[in-house]
């Protein structure tokens, strides 16, 4: 895997939390959400699309896609004014565009749903969403409602909460 | 008298700089302004496969026509794109430019979208001989 642009962003766990993530990466699990592409572009998508994972998780954004670039940009005000989508205690994240083989690494600690989408491609709902921990835990937040800021087709993209927990992860219909 | 239309049409042609239809000054890789690399612009490959290197004047966007040079510089492809809500609104893209007036073939497709042209469009792809396609698969 070639790492020709990485940076490690914290959301949620506060700037000191920031600062020490990098002396803990090797101890800490790594799972890895892939945007991937047809050959000719006709379908796009997050691999998994949904995906339950423990705080502190270091999610790895790959671009697997040959003749396409991606970002995951979370739904929330400080990223392109859009509606928040994610736990209130999280700061906005957001990958930044991606070139073919080009990864960033990311790390979610607020407990709730995070949904989020791919700037050029939100158009065609390549979105996906991020459950970090379980309801119940301190600070929970469960999913955003549905507004106008999102289409029709995003939120029946985006599968449900409960679903995501019982399985761990969720492919979607190109994955 | 015959000769003056003829001279006309030569003239006007000779005037428009690098118009798509300069076919001379389209055929290798950089063709000039008012062309720029899509790759400069956008947060593309510089090379895209089944497309190539693309180039395109901004003021033709979204349509095109984008001018696809293979990895030697030679324009191989004309490339169009076309919006699916636009045109089923009513827009019509008439009278395109076109990188060479030798067309071998033709590929039209969907296209979910891309830094550039985000909305869900159509590629129109004029391929100006036979190896063409081959040489901008990757």
């Amino acid at each position: 895997m070639r790492l020709a642009r990485r940076q490690l962003l914290a959301a949620g766990g506060g700037l000191g939390a920031a600062l020490l993530l990098p002396r803990k990466l090797p101890a800490a699990s790594v799972e890895v959400i892939e945007m991937r592409g047809s050959a000719r572009g006709e379908r796009i998508w997050f691999s998994p699309l949904g995906l339950a994972i423990a705080p502190g998780t270091v999610l790895r954004f790959v671009n697997r896609d040959a003749g396409n670039s991606h970002t995951a940009t979370a739904y929330h005000p400080d990223n392109f004014d859009r509606l928040r989508r994610i736990p209130a205690a999280a700061r906005a994240w957001d990958t930044g565009f991606l070139l073919p083989g080009e990864s960033t690494d990311i790390v979610l600690q607020a407990p709730g749903v995070h949904d989020y989408y791919c700037i050029p491609h939100e158009m065609a709902a390549m979105v996906g969403r991020i459950v970090v921990g379980r309801p119940g835990d301190p600070g929970w937040e469960g999913p955003a409602p549905a507004t106008d800021d999102v289409s029709a087709e995003v939120l029946a993209a985006l599968p449900p909460v409960d679903e995501i927990l019982a399985r761990g992860r969720i492919e979607g219909p190109a994955g | 008298m015959k000769l003056l239309p003829c001279l006309l049409v030569s003239a006007s042609l000779l005037a428009t700089p690098a118009f798509a239809h300069d076919e001379a000054a389209l055929t290798a890789a950089p063709p000039g302004d008012p062309y720029i690399k899509v790759s400069d612009a956008l947060p593309l490959p510089e090379f895209i496969p089944g497309l190539g290197t693309l180039f395109v004047d901004p003021a033709t966007l979204p349509a095109g026509p984008f001018l696809a040079y293979d990895h030697d510089g030679k324009l191989s492809a004309t490339v169009y794109m076309t919006p699916l809500e636009d045109l089923q609104n009513g827009t019509a893209y008439d009278g395109l430019g076109i990188g060479s007036h030798t067309v071998s073939g033709a590929d039209i497709y969907y296209n979910a979208g891309h830094p550039g042209v985000e909305a869900p469009h159509a590629h129109v792809v004029l391929y100006h001989d036979e190896g063409a396609k081959g040489r901008l698969a990757e």
